[in-house]
C-alpha cells in the first residue's frame, strides 16, 4: 500500500454524433479527404457567422440527463481567445460561464462496491482542426473544425487509477448507448485528460497537480496514472519538488513524458459570444429528449440477471448494443432466456462476426429466434445441428421447423432410428461394451463417438447418450 | 440632365419602356466616378463586371423599382470575385468566395454594383482617415473629411456618382458621414439587416444600412436589404414590411423628446441653432417637442469603447496570415508569423483598439469592464424604453460640429469617439437612427438632424424625415 493518497480528476471530450457541425451545415464525418468537409464558416472566413445546430443542444440535454446533471435553462456560448493554427478564428466557441450541465454524477461498481464519481460540469464546444506535422511544415485539415464536442469534467474525487478506468468505461457505455457519441478513442471521438496529485494524508492540502493529456485508450488512462503515481512517489520520497506540468503518455515508452511546465495562468479572455443569442432550454425540450433515451446499461444488466443470466453473460450482452437491443425485445417472451443468451453470445455472435453483420441485418426475426430457442430447449436440435443449419437460420426466411425438416435433422430425433444405430454399434464393438461393464468410463465415450460418426454428427447427443446408457446398463 | 438625376420612378418607367438601358445608367455612374476620382471614394471599381451585367440585363424585364440601378457597397461586405479589403493592408488582395446577404439581395434585384467604397480600416474611425488606401474627401469641400467609417459611401452618393450606397454602422458610421455629407443615412434596428458577409467589427453593435440623397430612395433600399436570414442568429424574425408606406403622411400629433444632453455645450452653437430652427418647423406642423433629461447618455461613449474594442480584439484575431489575407514569409515559427503579419499589415488605430480590447478582456478585467458595460448597456436600453412609452422619437443633432479638415491632427485617439458621442447611444440600445440633412453652416457644410425611433419603427422615422425633406428642400440646396 502506497503511503500517498492520489487525487484524480478526469476531463473527457466526446464528439457528438450529429449529421452536421455545430455552427455550420458542413457534414460531421471522419476519415474523408482532407478539407473536403468544410465551408467558409469552418475556415473562419471574414464575414461568416455561426448558426446553432439544434441536434447539439438535444444531445447536450441527453448527456446531461444520463450523467445526472442539472440542466442550465438559460445558457450562453462564450469565446475562448487564443492563437493557434488549429483554431481557425483564433477563438473557440465554448461555454465558460453557463455550461449546459452541472452537478452530476456517474455511479461505478468497483468490485461490488458502488461509488459516485461527481461531475463538476459539462459544456458544449467546437472541435479544432487537425494538424499533421511533416518535417518543417504543418498541414491543417479543417474537416474536424467545428465538430460538436461536449467536455465532461469530474470533481477531483477519483481515488485510484482503477476508479478512473471504471468511470471512463461507464461514461463511454452511457454516451454510446444514448447515441450521444460513438466514443471511439482510436478515432479521437472520445479523448481523455487526467489530472493527478499526491498527498500523504486527507488532511493535507492537495499536492502539485500534473495533467496527462490526450490519452489514447481507457486502459492507458489507468496505466498512465499508475506510472505517474510511481514517478511522483519516487520524487516525493526523495524530497524533490516539481512544478505543475502537462505530460503525455507514451505507450511505447510505457511512461508519461513531460510536454510543458505550466506557465502562470492562461488568459483566455472569455466573453459571451455576441453572435449567438441566449439559448433557452424549456421543459418541453427536456421532456422530448428524455423520451428518446433508451433503457440504460445498468438497468439492462439488472433485468438480465433477474431472468437468470450469468453475470458474465449479462455483461457481455450489454457490451454489444445491437445484441442487447435485440435481446430486449425478447424480455417478455416465454423462452429460456439463458439458452437465448448463450445462443446469441455463442454461435450467433460467431456468425455475425464472421460475416461482419449486425443481427438486424439477418433474417432472424424475433419470432424465428423464439422458435429456435425453443427447439434447442426441447432438444429438437443439438448444438451440432445448429451449426449445420445456422446459415439457413440467419439468411432464409422459412420457419425453423421447415429448416429442420429440409435439413434431414428431424429423422435423427426419431428415437427408433437412433436405437437402430446404437444397436448396430453395440453389436459391432463387443470389446468396448465389456470394457464399459468392467467400469472403464472411457469406453462409453468411444461408443458415443461411433454413434456420432455413423450419424455424421446429426444426432442429438443428449438423447443418444441416454439411449446408449440405457442399452449398456440393461 | 442625366438620367440618374431624375426621380427614381421616372428612371424606372424609362427602363420599363426600354427608352433607356441599364448600361446608360452604368455609363453615367462611371463617368461621374471618373470625374470625381480625386475624392478617393472607392477602393475597388467593378467597371468591367458592371458593364457586362448591365448588358445582360438588356434582355430582362424591369420587374422592380431598383432594377438596373447602380449602387456602391462599402468595402467591408463580401462580394464574390470582387476584392474586399475592409480598407486594411491585411486584406489588400483578398478576393472573397461568397457574397454577403445584402449583396445577394442587390444581385437578385438586378441592381448593379459599381464598386467597393473607401472606409476606415475595419470601420474603426470616424473620418475614414485610417484607410490603408488614403482618406476619401468631402464633395462639399474637398479639404474636409467625409466622415467615417462609411466615408467613401457618403462621398460617392453626395457627389452624385450613384443614387445609393450601403454603409455599416457600429457607433455612428452611417449617420455621421451622412451628416457631414448632407445625406439621408439610416442605421436600422439591430437585427433588421443580416450581417452575414459583413466583416465583423463589434458584432453586437454592427448593422448595415442605406445612404441616399432622399428619404424615399433610402426606404426602398431598406425594403430590399431587410428581412430574416437564418445564417445570422441575431437577425430579427419580424415579417417584411414596406418602409415607404408612411412617407408623406401627416405628422401632426407626434411627440418628440429632445434630451438636454444632446443640446448641451458639447454641441457647437451653429449646429444647435439649425436644430432649434428645425424643431420649430416640426412644432409648427403640430408635433409636440419636449425637453427631457435622460440618464446614461453621457456614459455611452465609454461603454461603447469597452464593448466595441473587446469584441473587435476577438473578431480580428482570425487575420493571422495562415488561411487568407496578407502574410509575411520570412518567419521561422508560427508566433513570428502571427506577430510579424499583424504588426506589418494592421494600421495603427486597429492595433491600438486590438490592444485595448485585449486588455479589457484580460483576466479579471472582463468582469470589471466588459460584463459591467453589458449591464449598463441594458440600463441605456431601459432608459430609451421609458422615453418611448411617451414619445414617438428622440431627436438631436447627429454630430457636434460640421465636417472638419482632413489635415486636422489625428494624435488624440479619443477624439474620434467624441465625434460620435451623439450617435453611439443608439447602437448601445440597438435602436434605429436616421440622419436627415436640415441645412448648411456658414461654411456651406451640411448639418444633420438625428432622428431616433423605437425598435422597428423605421417606417415612422421615414415619415417624419420625409416631412422635413419637403419643408427644407435640402437636396435643391447643393
Amino acid at each position: 500500500m502506497s503511503k500517498y493518497i492520489p487525487t484524480i480528476g478526469i476531463e473527457v471530450h466526446v464528439e457528438l454524433k450529429t449529421n452536421t457541425k455545430i455552427f455550420s451545415n458542413s457534414v460531421n464525418g471522419y476519415g474523408q479527404m482532407a478539407n473536403s468537409l468544410t465551408n467558409v464558416i469552418d475556415l473562419g472566413y471574414p464575414g461568416t457567422l455561426p448558426t446553432l445546430n439544434e441536434e447539439v443542444i438535444n444531445l447536450g440535454i441527453k448527456a446531461a440527463t444520463v450523467l445526472n446533471c442539472k440542466i442550465r435553462r438559460e445558457m450562453n456560448f462564450d469565446r475562448k481567445n487564443y492563437f493557434y493554427p488549429d483554431n481557425p478564428k483564433n477563438f473557440q466557441i465554448t461555454q465558460n460561464a453557463t455550461p449546459i450541465g452541472y452537478d452530476g454524477y456517474v455511479e461505478i461498481d468497483d468490485n461490488g462496491e458502488k461509488k459516485k464519481i461527481y461531475i463538476e460540469e459539462m459544456h458544449i464546444e467546437e472541435d479544432t482542426c487537425k494538424s499533421t506535422h511533416r518535417a518543417d511544415k504543418t498541414l491543417l485539415d479543417f474537416n474536424r473544425a467545428g465538430v460538436p464536442l461536449i467536455e465532461i469534467v469530474t470533481k477531483p474525487c477519483i481515488s485510484t487509477p482503477e476508479e478512473a478506468k471504471l468511470y471512463l468505461e461507464k461514461l463511454k457505455e452511457l454516451l454510446f448507448y444514448t447515441d450521444v457519441s460513438d466514443c471511439k478513442m482510436e478515432e479521437g471521438s472520445m479523448r481523455a485528460d487526467a489530472n493527478i496529485s499526491l498527498r500523504k494524508s486527507e488532511s493535507d492540502p492537495l499536492g502539485t497537480k500534473v495533467e496527462i493529456k490526450n490519452i489514447g485508450s481507457i486502459s492507458n488512462v489507468k496505466l498512465s496514472l499508475e506510472k505517474e503515481m510511481a514517478r511522483q512517489e519516487e520524487m516525493l520520497d526523495k524530497g524533490e519538488e516539481f512544478k505543475e506540468q502537462t505530460r503525455r503518455f507514451d505507450s511505447k515508452l510505457n511512461d508519461t513524458v513531460l510536454m510543458r511546465v505550466k506557465e502562470t495562468g492562461n488568459d483566455y479572455r472569455y466573453f459571451p459570444e455576441p453572435d449567438i443569442p441566449t439559448v433557452i432550454i424549456t421543459d418541453e425540450m427536456i421532456n422530448s429528449v428524455k423520451k428518446t433515451i433508451p433503457m440504460l446499461p445498468d438497468e439492462r444488466r439488472e433485468k438480465y440477471l433477474e431472468l437468470g443470466l450469468s453475470e458474465i453473460n449479462a455483461k457481455k450482452i450489454v457490451q454489444n448494443r445491437s445484441l442487447s437491443d435485440y435481446f430486449n425485445c425478447l424480455l417478455d417472451s416465454n423462452i429460456n432466456h439463458q439458452t437465448g443468451a448463450n445462443l446469441l453470445l455463442g454461435d450467433i455472435s460467431e456468425y455475425l462476426n464472421k460475416h461482419e453483420k449486425s443481427i438486424t441485418d439477418t433474417t432472424l426475426t424475433k419470432e424465428r429466434f423464439i422458435e429456435l430457442v425453443n427447439k434447442i430447449t426441447d432438444k429438437t436440435i443439438s448444438s451440432k445441428n445448429l451449426k449445420d443449419i445456422l446459415s439457413k437460420v440467419m439468411e432464409e426466411t422459412s420457419s425453423i421447423e421447415e429448416i429442420i425438416k429440409s435439413s434431414n435433422i428431424s429423422n435423427i430425433t426419431d428415437t427408433s432410428k437412433i436405437e437402430e444405430v446404437i444397436d448396430n454399434i453395440i453389436s459391432a464393438n463387443p470389446e468396448s461394451v465389456s470394457d464399459y461393464k468392467n467400469g472403464h468410463d472411457r469406453a462409453i465415450k468411444f461408443l458415443m463417438g461411433q454413434v456420432m460418426k455413423e450419424t455424421h454428427g446429426g444426432v442429438n447427443p443428449a438423447i443418444a447418450m441416454s439411449i446408449l446408457k440405457d442399452k449398456l446398463d440393461k | 440632365m442625366r438620367y440618374l438625376d431624375k426621380p427614381i420612378k421616372e428612371i424606372n418607367d424609362l427602363l420599363k419602356e426600354k427608352k433607356i438601358k441599364p448600361i446608360d445608367l452604368v455609363n453615367e455612374a462611371f463617368d461621374s466616378i471618373e470625374k470625381n476620382k480625386n475624392l478617393n471614394a472607392y477602393i475597388t471599381l467593378n467597371k468591367e463586371e458592371a458593364i457586362k451585367r448591365a448588358k445582360e440585363l438588356e434582355d430582362v424585364d424591369a420587374d422592380n423599382i431598383l432594377f438596373g440601378l447602380p449602387i456602391a457597397v462599402k468595402d467591408n461586405m463580401m462580394t464574390e470575385g470582387l476584392r474586399t479589403t475592409a480598407a486594411s493592408g491585411i486584406l489588400k488582395d483578398f478576393v472573397p468566395i461568397y457574397d454577403a446577404a445584402v449583396v445577394e439581395k442587390i444581385k437578385e434585384a438586378n441592381m448593379i454594383i459599381v464598386g467597393k467604397t473607401n472606409m476606415d480600416e475595419f470601420a474603426m474611425g470616424s473620418s475614414s482617415r485610417t484607410s490603408y488606401f488614403g482618406a476619401p474627401k468631402n464633395p462639399w469641400n474637398n479639404d474636409k473629411i467625409s466622415g467615417g467609417s462609411s466615408g467613401g459611401s457618403a462621398t460617392t452618393v453626395a457627389s452624385g456618382d450613384v443614387l445609393f450606397a450601403l454603409g455599416s454602422d457600429t457607433g455612428g458610421s452611417i449617420r455621421q458621414p451622412s451628416s457631414y455629407c448632407g445625406l439621408v443615412g439610416m442605421k436600422p434596428t439591430y437585427g433588421t439587416v443580416s450581417r452575414w458577409g459583413l466583416i465583423a467589427f463589434a458584432s453586437s453593435l454592427d448593422q448595415i444600412g442605406p445612404m441616399t440623397k432622399n428619404v424615399y430612395n433610402n426606404a426602398l433600399i431598406l425594403n430590399l436589404i431587410s428581412g430574416h436570414d437564418s445564417r445570422d442568429l441575431t437577425s430579427s424574425k419580424k415579417e417584411k414590411e414596406d418602409y415607404t408606406r408612411l412617407i408623406g403622411k401627416d405628422i401632426s400629433g407626434m411627440k418628440v423628446a429632445v434630451p438636454n444632453y444632446f443640446m448641451s455645450d458639447i454641441v457647437s452653437d451653429e449646429v444647435k441653432e439649425k436644430i432649434e430652427d428645425t424643431l420649430k418647423i416640426l412644432e409648427k406642423a403640430g408635433v409636440q417637442i419636449d425637453r427631457v433629461d435622460m440618464k446614461y447618455l453621457d456614459n455611452a461613449v465609454n461603454l461603447y469603447q469597452i464593448i466595441a474594442m473587446g469584441e473587435a480584439s476577438s473578431n480580428l484575431a482570425r487575420f493571422d496570415g495562415i488561411r487568407y489575407g496578407s502574410s509575411v514569409d520570412d518567419t521561422t515559427n508560427i508566433y513570428e508569423l502571427y506577430t510579424k503579419t499583424r504588426a506589418k499589415y494592421f494600421g495603427e488605430e486597429v492595433k491600438r483598439r486590438i490592444m485595448v480590447g485585449s486588455y479589457l478582456l484580460s483576466g479579471e478585467n472582463a468582469k470589471i469592464y466588459y460584463n459591467k458595460a453589458l449591464s449598463i448597456r441594458d440600463d441605456i436600453k431601459k432608459e430609451f424604453d421609458r422615453i418611448f412609452k411617451e414619445y414617438d422619437f428622440v431627436i438631436g443633432p447627429t454630430t457636434v460640429t460640421t465636417a472638419y479638415n482632413l489635415d486636422d491632427p489625428m494624435d488624440d485617439p479619443s477624439k474620434s469617439f467624441m465625434d460620435d458621442v451623439l450617435v453611439i447611444p443608439v447602437n448601445m440600445a440597438g435602436l434605429p437612427g436616421l440622419n436627415i440633412p436640415v441645412g448648411l453652416s456658414k461654411e456651406k457644410m451640411p448639418i444633420g438632424m438625428h432622428i431616433i425611433g423605437n425598435r422597428f419603427e423605421e417606417a415612422k422615422m421615414y415619415q417624419l424625415a420625409s416631412f422635413l425633406e419637403k419643408e427644407i428642400n435640402f437636396e435643391g440646396g447643393m
